[in-house]
């Protein structure tokens, strides 16, 4: 603790070194969570300053603060992951005419949040490579911006006729394959289209956004704090339980509840119950998009059991229920812990068969070798969390970087690999897997009596801050809470792992095979149900043209001439 | 009107028939066996008579006008069934005559050919792809049925396929036409249109590839055609590379020859099951190797061996 | 590779076949499963604290006359959170076992519950006691073999 009290010192010096005056205020919210607010002029200074302190962008908040402070307010949430702290930019907008100055040519992954705090909220960044909508439907008014508090959240916009998209053309010789929005291989829609030679992918663009159902609205306007869970626990399909601990852990951070340790290692088990589930299903899909079936009925019987184990537990297979602002509404009792031994028993050893048994298949090698490639270093640019970061061996983990729920007491272990292709980010999927067990093994083991719940019984204080990470089975999820009246929150930011990971997607597929672009797409796990509840869309990309190869690659070699960003 | 002729009509619509009747029961053997490599239960055997039926009564769609376009799935299936009569079910095949071999191998491509007009008529960029992979799995593949097929010749002497059964039957196992079984046995894989050689039809990458836009009838044609023609092509190749045993009595042996082209049908989906689709260029990369090493049984052939 | 694959092959042949008979035999879920969502009219005195707790804004509570309180429950848009069962203070609502709730009637997904209220000595109209406490007082607590002490 002491420690990130210093460093977070530190960073404040440095920042007010290099911005002066520039640095109106710097406060600390929760321990971990610096604040730093920077006269807009000095946004840019101060970023480069956090960049030059290796801090890695996480998202945009932009909030619309004007019965607070008479303004709009956008806050730039950074992490220090070594040494454990958030940094938080904050800067303030015109509230009749709001802009603020890019800084996407610093950080490249923060090119698509910037383009949603323009949809949302209506700030507009000044100098942003592609100020395209991202978010919003083609056929949504202009200056209509559905977070601004005066905007109704049941609002309906009236028809617009004569509206339509408009597609990239693909550059000279190619061909366009569309990919999506319905598609074999896609359990939710998005839009890709590619641009091909034959066989060979030369560029894409990306439409997405049709799954956006308004849920930061809702938690902002019709629900209270501890109904929320229950919304945020539904934004996935898959990893319900991630969504709904971060965003408690948030309020909780925010109002200084201190959760039970008995319940704090009941989310970690509950946690890794979820990651070892759906790192099988994942498993499967690829198997399945490769033309493997077998490996999908194999996986998804394995993980049944499991999903039996969690209807038990929480008394549904996947919307577990379980979490609520100061810890959890039901206990784990005691005679269930020696099914959940079974049951991990059995999983782990199927698991390892099935280790055992791919490795050695040639031909799933030869369809996940070198194939969608993502080098470390692009990886760090766009800002990759999870496994795809992971393999391409950027050592971050939010359980280890910001240590939450029991992971302080019983840690993961870091799985990285070095080559950033397919095959890697299932190796590390699968190593991730059979640790999650030991974990589980480990939190039932040490797992402490007591309450699982404490009563919060004062009046959650407003205009509070919290921000919470917790690692997804597809990666760094990211809550940010800022408490108000009413018994509801003022703004709730949700940045799932997909909405960067699916940045680094024209990379990967530059040059690659139309047969590999699933497996591509695949292999990064994409939760689109998980990004898109906010509100974004884009391609990277940084002009309104085709994206070609050339153009892509001109886009890396220039970056890669401003000597990098880390 | 003699009766040698009549007797090769009656005969050439046997297979015809055991082409058109039997083909779906094998398909049905390898969806359960699929199901059961899955651990599931699986559809019914008959359930590819079901298909057939409920896609026969369904409306026929057509993505565009033209004489070639309409005809296409019967000329698929046509195709297919003269094949079938161009196969040996007993001694020889009922309409088979000296150098049938030739016509064999070039009726072969011709239900390929069919489903390659249909998928670029389609006006489907999905289909547009599954065509052009078909016809790469097509030159890549018929070289190595030729190549089988020669080795046969050269041994027996004769471009007949009756006349190679019969020399096959007569003088056992040899090493050349062991190594052209081989590569007949691959090179059904891709003709089958089975993992991991699926890929023209390759469901999760091209919505389906050639056969996007078929549906209805036209649709039952089609997979009927590719039915028959795996079930042809496991016929020809236990016939002329597997004949034995020779029982000499027709019937028992027309059961056994039934029997083995089963089997090496089940061989075929249990490959299968336990693979996951490869890249069109892996796969002619493959068939290349596959065609080469067929070239060293033609080598043994011709020595002798 | 070939042990690659007799190894896969060996994982698919010792698991059998898993498929379940269901729907031709029926399949029940673990007990604590958070189904349907079921009402006991005796038991419900309309304190409206489900409707208080719904995140889904599921039920409405209102009164439909001097005597008569009326709780609907759109429940086609219940989200099995649990949440009433847990406040409700009679077990007048719980979460049942069932799952099989398809329908393709709208109607079926809608339950009315008709309160009977008691009237106010004085102005003779239905009144809300200040505390469920208050009308339990009247009413008297339920004890735990159903009947009221």
């Amino acid at each position: 603790m002491a420690n990130v009290q210093g460093v977070a010192a530190q960073v404040n010096e440095a920042v007010a070194g290099r911005i002066g005056a520039g640095l109106r205020v710097a406060s600390q919210g929760p321990p971990d969570t610096l604040r730093l607010v920077v006269a807009p002029e000095k946004l840019r200074s101060a970023t480069e300053e956090l960049l030059r302190l290796r801090a890695r962008f996480l998202i945009t908040v932009g909030i619309d603060t004007r019965p607070l402070t008479a303004d709009y307010r956008v806050l730039y949430l950074f992490s220090l992951d070594a040494e454990h702290l958030f940094v938080v930019l904050e800067c303030a907008a015109d509230p009749d005419d709001p802009h603020v100055d890019s800084i996407t040519s610093l950080v490249p992954g923060a090119n698509w949040a910037e383009r949603e705090c323009r949809d949302a909220v209506g700030v507009t960044p000044d100098g942003h490579p592609d100020p395209r909508r991202l978010l919003l439907a083609d056929d949504w008014p202009e200056g209509l911006f559905p977070l601004r508090r005066d905007f109704p959240y049941d609002y309906r916009p009236p028809a617009a006729g004569g509206v339509a998209p408009v597609p990239k053309q693909p550059p000279e010789g190619a061909s366009v394959l569309p990919i999506g929005p319905f598609f074999p291989v896609l359990e939710e829609p998005s839009y890709w289209r590619l641009f091909v030679e034959g066989e060979t992918v030369v560029g894409c663009d990306y439409r997405g956004f049709y799954n956006h159902r308004g849920i930061e609205k809702l938690g902002e306007s019709v629900l209270t704090y501890n109904e929320i869970p229950y919304l945020a626990e539904r934004i996935c399909g898959i990893c319900g339980f991630i969504h709904s601990t971060a965003y408690c852990q948030a309020v909780e951070k925010a109002a200084g509840i201190e959760v039970p340790r008995r319940a704090r290692y009941i989310r970690s088990i509950m946690l890794e119950l979820e990651r070892v589930h759906s790192h099988l299903l994942w498993l499967g899909i690829a198997g399945h998009i490769l033309g493997f079936d077998t490996v999908l009925m194999q996986t998804w019987r394995m993980r049944e059991p499991v999903m039996w184990l969690a209807e038990e537990i929480s008394g549904n297979r996947k919307t577990y229920g379980m979490n609520t602002i100061g810890g959890l509404r039901r206990d784990l009792p005691a005679a269930v812990v020696p099914k959940v031994l079974k049951v991990v028993d059995e999983v782990e050893r199927e698991s390892v068969a099935v280790r055992d048994a791919i490795v050695g298949d040639t031909t799933l090698l030869a369809r996940t070798k070198n194939v969608g490639v993502l080098t470390g270093e692009w990886a760090r640019q766009v800002c990759v969390v999870g496994p795809p970061a992971r393999a391409s061996g950027v050592p971050i983990d939010a359980r280890l970087d910001h240590p939450y729920a029991a992971y302080d007491e019983v840690p993961p272990r870091l799985c990285t690999q070095q080559a950033g292709d397919t095959w890697s980010r299932l190796l590390v999927r699968v190593e991730e897997l059979l640790d999650s067990i030991r974990q589980v093994r480990e939190g039932l083991a040490r797992l402490p009596d007591g309450e699982v719940l404490v009563e919060v019984v004062d009046e959650i204080p407003r205009d509070r801050i919290g921000i919470s990470v917790v690692e997804a089975p597809r990666g760094e999820a990211v809550h940010f809470v800022m408490t108000g009246g009413d018994n509801r929150p003022y703004r709730w930011r949700v940045r799932a792992p997909t909405y960067p990971n699916l940045q680094a997607m024209p990379a990967m597929i530059d040059h690659a095979a139309i047969a590999d672009f699933p497996i591509t797409l695949g292999s990064l796990d994409p939760c689109f149900s998980c990004t898109e509840r906010v509100e974004a869309i884009d391609v990277r990309t940084r002009t309104r043209r085709v994206y070609s190869h050339k153009e892509l690659l001109a886009m890396s070699r220039d970056l890669t001439r401003r000597g990098g960003r880390r | 009107m003699t009766t040698a002729p009549l007797l090769a009509l009656a005969l050439a619509l046997v297979n015809v028939a055991v082409a058109l009747l039997l083909s779906p029961l094998a398909e049905g053997v390898m969806r359960k066996l699929k199901a059961i490599v899955h651990s599931r239960q699986g559809p019914p055997l008959t359930q590819p008579y079901l298909d057939l039926l409920k896609l026969l009564g369904k409306e026929d769609l057509r993505t565009t006008g033209g004489l070639p376009y309409a005809l296409a799935p019967a000329l698929s299936l046509g195709s297919v069934l003269l094949l079938a009569t161009l196969v040996p079910l007993g001694a020889a095949p009922p309409l088979g005559f000296a150098g049938d071999l030739i016509v064999l191998i070039y009726v072969a491509a011709t239900s390929a050919v069919a489903l390659i007009l249909t998928a670029f008529a389609s006006g489907s960029p999905y289909a547009a792809i599954g065509g052009s992979r078909e016809m790469m799995m097509l030159l890549s593949v018929e070289p190595v049925l030729a190549v089988a097929l020669v080795v046969g010749a050269v041994k027996a002497g004769t471009l007949s396929v009756g006349g190679i059964l019969a020399w096959n039957a007569e003088h056992g196992p040899t090493i050349s036409m062991a190594i052209a079984a081989v590569a007949l046995f691959l090179a059904l894989q891709a003709q089958a249109g089975k993992l991991p050689f699926d890929i023209p039809e390759a469901d999760q990458e091209i919505m389906g590839g050639p056969l996007i836009e078929q549906s209805g009838p036209r649709l039952a044609l089609f997979r009927w055609a590719l039915w028959a023609k795996q079930l042809i092509f496991a016929l020809l190749l236990v016939q002329v590379f597997v004949p034995w045993p020779h029982l000499g009595i027709v019937p028992l042996d027309v059961v056994l020859t039934l029997v083995k082209a089963l089997l090496v049908l089940v061989l075929v989906g249990v490959i299968d099951a336990v693979n996951p689709r490869l890249r069109i260029e892996q796969a002619m990369g493959y068939y290349m190797r596959v065609a080469l090493s067929a070239l060293a049984g033609l080598a043994f052939a011709v020595i002798g061996m | 590779m070939l042990t690659a694959k007799l190894r896969e092959a060996l994982i698919c042949f010792r698991a059998g076949r898993v498929t379940l008979p269901y729907p031709f035999a029926p399949h029940d879920p673990a007990p604590g499963f958070r189904g349907k969502i079921t009402l006991d009219p005796d038991r419900c005195f309309g304190c409206g604290g489900c409707a208080n707790v719904c995140p889904a804004g599921v039920i409405q509570v209102r009164d439909a006359g001097q005597l008569l309180r009326v709780l609907e429950f759109q429940w086609r848009r219940c989200t099995y959170c649990g949440r009433c069962e847990e406040v409700c203070p009679e077990q007048a609502i719980t979460m049942s076992q069932q799952f099989e709730t398809a329908t393709d009637r709208g109607d079926d997904m809608v339950m009315r519950l008709e309160v009977f209220m008691g009237p106010c000595q004085r102005c003779g109209r239905c009144y809300t006691p200040l505390t469920p406490l208050d009308r339990m007082d009247r009413t008297g607590f339920r004890t735990s073999d159903g009947g009221r002490s």
